[in-house]
């Protein structure tokens, strides 16, 4: 597995993209590392080492052309028409069947190289160029999709049709969680300036893997998890006393059928109560100095901004989450282009360089998750599916 | 794995009672599950010589050295690879990731030390009636399904549990029917009755409650993936609630399942199809359809295609043949070439790629309800009444054409549904742009001259249709040279133009309807020059409102036309977005400067409904009335409308209403889509590696080999597979339906893997039950009612769900059903139950889908175009969760949070897993605490007058039983708190009393209004109420 997703946006290919930043992290130092996960049978225990991933999903795909994929010799054959030896009779769309040319649209903003490593990045992303030797690109990924829903699809779950896990939902069911009061995999969705495109649930669902190792998403606003706020007029102690009463009831059930799933749904609700405290206390950000702000950017004052889920999928691998996954939507531009995608950068480079500084701060980036994908399975409909059932190579020099 | 360590459990006494291997029930698995992958059907393709799935390969003498040595494990290969410590000849190969465990080492040994007996794979045998097997104690069996059971557990040595008490029976076997819970009075009833056939009489009570047809579609729902929605990308709305409350019709009349099955595969090819039957194949039509403007068409007919593979190989068979799309099947013996014959048979529908966006797409059929139907009947009854009392005199009308005067210019036309008859010459209807125009002798009466470069605007509110609108636009028109321009739009008037509009090039007729010029837009032309220089002709355009090329008409002189269709392709408004449209219509213009039509024009009509052509023939005819034949329609109809007496001339305008009336309610009846057949059949290729752009050998419809021929005198097709499907030699069918019916009772099925009965699927717990009950189900006539009888009348269901330590140590799962079910309840009636409690269902039976509450924002924050979700108010809000709007991308949160499927493709597995976000959901959801309040209310109102009579009334609504004393002391004290809590807080009162939009209860004391309903909110969340017991 390789912890930074890049995927390259072919000409006239649509693919959402994750771009990103995966930051691998041990950050448990002072975290309960007990393990609550009910160990799975046949599945290795890992939790000696445990890790995380942040992955920031731009959704609607982001043009690396203009981003990080220099191609000075495009500058010279502007307007030219695609030469065939670059399409090579690939399809055309119902969106590209009647159009009459395939003009050559290089970008319009300006590249320079950046950091030890020479990496190029346009002017629309400043701050991550200044990361540009913690960054890592893969400039090979791309996806037999050409349209946006199969193309998130293939990104998240490794295959274009539903149906299948999502990436942290495979985690969450090889891994478990690290964190008694929190979910092992969370998602965050922000708004981008830009045109959006839909994003389907299943992006982030178990898919054949049961329910509870969904994504849950983190909402901005008051009920940061659905559900967690008690309604208006119950106070904190009311609804101690009333899981004090419900599991009283419970252990007689429990006494009397002897059934475990009632036992751990006493425990679920323990676990209920416990995320409505370290939910707000996570989503607080009134407590963070200065100069986070100063390092996110304006934006991360905004609740439910990418800047302020940036700050967030920090705070939650601090709390050992598994997995976070941000999702900033609005990156689907066309003729638009130049004007939209100057916007999606100003709400997405500060905070995502910000975290990676913010990460290299406070630990060692890690680069390998641990997993023995072999065994890393699960059994649907006679086959034993694995979270790397996708074509292609890993690339090796990058977890090493 | 899970699976593996239970097959293990299970079959554990097996092996010590040292009976003898059998291969289907220990060795396949083993083989199957370790070695198949690369020993199996797909060998060849990994040029690996061994195969293990076929006997005789397996045995087969390769080159000096031989797998299986009958009765030698020292000479089989098998078991010397098996065993050696040679890294480079262990089998299976490390890199594989699969070991064999020293029992699975032990059984394949000890199978070839018995002589190696190969068995064909028992789902594959057509199952006969077994004996019933001798049991310790028969008194306890109350059918046959119980010595199948009790034959199990006298086995394993241990006993069946004793029967359930009569208040947990009557609440199992009411939430698992009727996913409801009993109501009080059915409780008390079912105890005070002491008759043996007390149970018997519940049961049949609720097999024929009505709410039975809906608990069995829950379940078929998710096999059919049935959503309210498209899904993928945009994941706009769709109709197929026709088909939902057909399904649940169908369960409901037990229409004898192997005709449900036929009318789910192929009602439309039934002969003389009704409705109803060509409705059911709505389930081949539930998958998922992409709407996006940038998609491959093609490519999206291939999955649709393969959809309907998986989900009917899985929904009938309990077979995976999806995996056989890139190659030949891993595990089953299925070859790629034969998955494309059974696409075949789903490979002819007339449908297209992508899909509509909005609304449903063809082939679909207007499925009006039963209510709509006995209110049709009676509009027809009335028009034909009206019809039949208009009496014409034949003598007064022949003196009123008579008086006509000679040079009168009037003529009849068709008034039903005239939606305006243009005047040319009157600035108020239409004025000249562009310049100025002349008025001439025309047709009839005066016609305007158009000179090339004026044209006439007629506004905004003439013709003003979109693609979904019905529509019929006629004039006559005249031309010196051949005719050439655009004869009437209402499209910008730019090339490429968005709108419609109908315009003559070069004698040739060319029809626009134009979303966006390139991909979205019907186009057509006409494939004869039809139009003529000098000559007065007559055109019109009649469109259905089909959004099909199909649906456009166009007559000169009365005539069809005969068209080539260059586009059809329509899927979006033609003003996308839904905005007026901002284009007027233009006689003589659209399409730009250059398109501007010279020559005269006249009598322009345009009706807001499609003109029948006979009707048309009539107009085309151009006659004034003075000249027609006297004995004609239209001299009659012109009489009855002009010049008849008073009576008559009311009675002509209430026909004429009437057929109005029955028009526009025709076109309110919902669609659904449906199967039908290309009238030429498409071509199938297997497809190369499964791509929709690499096609490789041409395939004919056919059946696997391994599976049974079509019974005689089939037709090989759609039919003929659903005949085939549920021909008594079919070993799958019954099988794999009844085990979802056991599945639906007892948690899992008898097979547990209920999508995979191939041979990596589970063995069955008890395959002579299985075969039992799948025989019993054909005898019985694809009986549903009584197997479910049959089912929940056994000891077996009937046991006490209490278990022990011992017991869960031996039977984790309780698949030999030493004690009764126990499981959490399915979403649905989770909510369904606390609304049944609250007094708040709804029972309306089928409709459109509702949308009950939801938290904000869910929608927008995913969604396209943030659509939004529109929440119901009043009584929608609480009906059965089963009519819940279901968008497939953004399912419902309540039912995703316990586990339901996601409809985004076919889910024949129930799944229940134990989260806090349940509890969040349940403690603070709207839907509960609103439920909580109404409980609360109902406590206090209809549970006597102590607290104790109250509890003791919520706990009987909830749980179908009084609280135990431990019991009742927490639920007082907690009810104690919760006083003193508010009566501290009385400004909290209201804010939590606020819940839900029923209606509040001023008269009770809001302080006790609120502590009750704290207390039910309370027991909504015990461990029991969302349980079945």
């Amino acid at each position: 597995m390789h912890p930074l997703l890049q995927t390259r946006r072919h000409f006239f290919k649509k693919s959402a993209t994750g771009i990103g930043i995966a930051a691998l992290s041990s950050l448990l130092n002072g975290e309960d590392q007990k393990e609550v996960h009910p160990k799975l049978p046949g599945l290795p225990h890992f939790a000696a080492k445990a890790k995380n991933v942040i992955l920031l999903f731009q959704h609607g795909a982001p043009s690396q052309l203009d981003l990080f994929d220099w191609k000075p010799g495009l500058q010279a054959r502007r307007g030219e028409n695609l030469p065939d030896s670059i399409r090579r009779g690939q399809r055309l769309t119902g969106m590209s069947a009647f159009q009459e040319s395939f003009p050559t649209a290089p970008t319009v903003f300006k590249f320079a190289q950046h950091g030890q490593s020479r990496a190029w990045f346009s002017e629309l992303v400043p701050h991550m160029a200044k990361q540009a030797d913690d960054l890592c690109f893969i400039k090979s990924l791309n996806t037999e999709a050409i349209n946006h829903d199969p193309a998130v699809t293939f990104c998240q779950t490794g295959f274009q049709l539903a149906g299948r896990p999502s990436f942290g939902a495979w985690v969450s069911y090889g891994l478990g969680s690290e964190n008694q009061n929190l979910p092992a995999y969370v998602v965050m969705v922000s708004q981008g300036g830009g045109n959006t495109q839909a994003l389907a649930d299943r992006a982030f669902g178990s898919g054949f893997l049961p329910t509870k190792y969904s994504g849950v998403k983190f909402r901005g606003g008051a009920d940061p998890v659905l559900y967690l706020s008690d309604p208006d007029g119950y106070s904190r102690d009311a609804r101690r006393r009333y899981l004090d009463d419900l599991a009283k009831l419970n252990e007689i059930q429990l006494e009397n059928y002897q059934d475990p799933e009632i036992a751990t749904r006493i425990s679920q609700y323990e676990m209920a109560f416990r995320m409505q405290s370290s939910v707000p206390e996570l989503s607080d950000l009134s407590k963070e100095p200065e100069s986070t702000f100063e390092l996110y950017g304006p934006d991360a004052r905004k609740p439910g901004s990418y800047a302020a889920n940036c700050i967030l999928a920090r705070r939650l691998v601090e709390r050992g989450v598994r997995f976070v996954q941000l999702f900033h939507r609005g990156w689907d531009q066309h003729s638009n282009l130049p004007k939209e995608i100057r916007g999606q950068c100003k709400e997405t480079d500060q905070p995502s360089a910000a975290l990676v500084e913010d990460l290299k701060q406070r630990a060692t980036l890690l680069h390998s998750l641990g997993v023995d994908h072999s065994k890393l399975t699960f059994k649907f409909q006679g086959r034993h599916y694995r979270l790397t059932d996708v074509k292609g190579h890993v690339v090796k020099p990058l977890l090493s | 794995m899970i699976r593996a360590l239970l097959t293990f459990h299970l079959f554990a006494a097996f092996l010590s009672a040292a009976r003898p291997v059998e291969f289907n029930r220990d060795v396949r698995p083993i083989l199957s599950d370790k070695c198949l992958a690369c020993h199996g059907a797909d060998a060849k393709n990994k040029n690996i010589p061994l195969r293990l799935d076929v006997e005789a390969q397996a045995k087969a003498d390769l080159g000096g050295r031989r797998a299986i040595v009958a009765g030698s494990p020292e000479t089989s290969e098998l078991i010397q690879r098996i065993n050696t410590d040679s890294k480079a000849r262990k089998m299976p190969p490390v890199f594989t990731g699969h070991s064999l465990t020293d029992a699975e080492r032990k059984i394949l040994t000890q199978w070839v030390a018995e002589g190696a007996k190969w068995q064909k794979h028992w789902s594959f045998i057509t199952p006969e009636r077994p004996a019933l097997p001798v049991v310790s104690n028969p008194r306890w069996a109350r059918n046959e399904i119980d010595h199948f059971i009790l034959e199990r557990l006298d086995r394993e040595q241990l006993k069946p549990s004793a029967e359930a008490t009569k208040d947990r029976l009557i609440r199992r076997v009411t939430l698992d029917l009727t996913g409801l819970p009993p109501t009080p009075k059915e409780v008390d009833e079912f105890i005070a009755d002491k008759s043996p056939d007390a149970y018997g009489k519940v049961v049949n009570r609720l097999l024929a409650n009505p709410r039975f047809g809906e608990r069995m579609a829950m379940r078929w729902l998710d096999n059919a993936r049935y959503a309210d929605s498209n899904g993928y990308q945009y994941d706009g709305e769709r109709i197929m609630w026709r088909w939902r409350d057909y399904v649940i019709e169908s369960f409901n009349k037990n229409k004898p399942f192997d005709q449900f099955v036929v009318e789910q595969i192929a009602g439309d090819l039934i002969p003389n199809a009704t409705v109803e039957q060509k409705m059911g194949t709505g389930f081949q039509r539930n998958h998922r359809a992409n709407t996006e403007l940038g998609i491959v068409a093609e490519e999206y007919n291939v999955e649709y295609v393969i959809d309907r593979v998986e989900t009917n190989s899985a929904v009938f068979l309990g077979l995976t043949f999806g995996c056989a799309r890139c190659h030949n099947h891993k595990y089953d013996p299925l070859t790629q070439k034969e998955m494309y014959q059974f696409y075949a048979y789903f490979n002819n529908v007339p449908e297209q790629g992508r899909a509509m966006k909005y609304g449903n797409s063809p082939p679909m059929i207007s499925t009006p309800t039963r209510e709509q139907q006995a209110q049709l009947t009676h509009l027809v009854h009335s028009i034909n009444q009206t019809r039949s009392a208009i009496k014409v005199n034949a003598a007064q009308m022949k003196a009123w054409q008579a008086s006509i005067p000679s040079d009168s210019i009037d003529y009849w036309h068709p008034s039903l549904d005239l939606k305006r008859k243009l005047s040319l010459e009157n600035p108020d209807e239409t004025r000249a742009n562009g310049g100025r125009v002349e008025f001439v002798p025309g047709r009839i009466g005066k016609a305007v001259a158009l000179n090339g470069t004026a044209y006439l605007d007629a506004g905004f509110n003439a013709a003003n249709f979109d693609m979904e609108d019905r529509f019929t636009i006629a004039l006559w028109a005249q031309s010196k040279k051949t005719p050439d321009g655009t004869l009437f739009s209402r499209m910008n008037d730019k090339p490429r133009g968005r709108g419609f509009a109908l315009e003559a090039r070069a004698g040739y007729i060319h029809v626009h309807f134009t979303s966006d010029y390139d991909d979205d837009a019907i186009r057509m032309t006409s494939k004869l020059p039809v139009l003529k220089p000098e000559l007065w002709q007559h055109i019109t355009l009649a469109y259905t409102g089909s959004r099909m090329a199909e649906g456009v008409h166009v007559y000169v002189d009365g005539k069809p036309i005969e068209f080539k269709v260059d586009l059809d392709n329509l899927y979006r408004p033609l003003n996308n977005g839904g905005k007026e449209f901002p284009e007027p219509l233009r006689i003589g213009s659209g399409g730009g400067p250059d398109r501007r039509f010279a020559g005269n024009i006249d009598e322009i009509l345009i009706w807001s409904m499609t003109l029948p052509q006979d009707d048309i023939a009539l107009l085309a005819q151009g006659q004034t009335l003075k000249q027609s034949d006297p004995q004609s329609r239209q001299i009659r109809e012109a009489y009855l409308e002009a010049a008849a007496p008073q009576a008559q001339k009311q009675l002509w305008a209430k026909f004429i209403q009437l057929e109005q009336q029955r028009e526009a309610f025709e076109r309110s009846f919902p669609t659904v889509m449906i199967m039908a057949e290309n009238p030429q059949r498409r071509d199938t290729h297997i497809l190369i590696r499964g791509e929709y752009n690499k096609p490789g050998e041409k395939v004919e419809p056919g059946l696997p080999s391994f599976l049974p021929p079509m019974p005689p005198n089939t037709p090989n097709d759609r039919l003929g597979l659903a005949q085939w499907l549920v021909a008594r030699d079919n070993p799958l069918t019954a099988r794999v339906n009844i085990n979802r019916v056991w599945q639906l009772l007892f948690g899992t099925g008898l097979v547990k893997t209920t999508e995979d009965f191939g041979s990596q699927g589970e063995y069955p717990s008890h395959p002579e039950l299985l075969d039992w009950l799948a025989t019993e189900f054909m005898d019985s006539k694809w009986d549903l009612k009584h197997m479910v009888r049959l089912i929940v009348t056994s000891a077996a269901y009937r046991q006490d769900s209490r278990t022990t330590p011992e017991l869960l140590q031996k039977d984790p799962e309780n698949r030999l059903l030493a004690h009764g079910p126990r499981l959490r309840l399915p979403a649905e009636s989770i909510r369904d139950q606390a609304l049944a409690a609250a007094g708040l269902l709804n029972e309306k039976l089928g409709g459109p889908s509702v949308k009950p509450y939801q938290p904000a924002g869910l929608w927008e924050e995913q969604s396209m175009q943030n659509m939004d979700y529109k929440q119901d108010h009043g009584a929608d809000l609480y009906r059965r969760s089963l009519y819940m709007y279901w968008k497939r991308t953004i399912a419902p949160p309540m039912m995703t949070n316990f586990d339901a499927s996601t409809r985004e493709s076919c889910t024949v597995r129930e799944s229940r897993t134990n989260t806090p976000l349940q509890a969040l959901n349940l403690m603070n959801d709207v839907t509960f605490l609103e439920a909580g309040r109404q409980i609360g209310r109902r406590m206090l109102t209809e549970g006597g007058a102590t607290d104790e009579s109250r509890i003791s009334y919520g706990t009987k609504l909830l749980l179908a039983r009084e609280p135990s004393a431990k019991e009742l002391a927490i639920l007082k004290s907690s009810l104690n708190y919760h006083r003193d809590y508010f009566a501290t807080n009385p400004g909290r009162i209201d804010t939590y009393l606020s819940k839900g939009e029923s209606p509040q209860a001023p008269q009770l004391k809001a302080s006790e209004q609120a502590a009750y309903m704290a207390l039910a909110s309370l027991m909504l969340n015990l461990d029991e109420t969302v349980t079945k017991d």
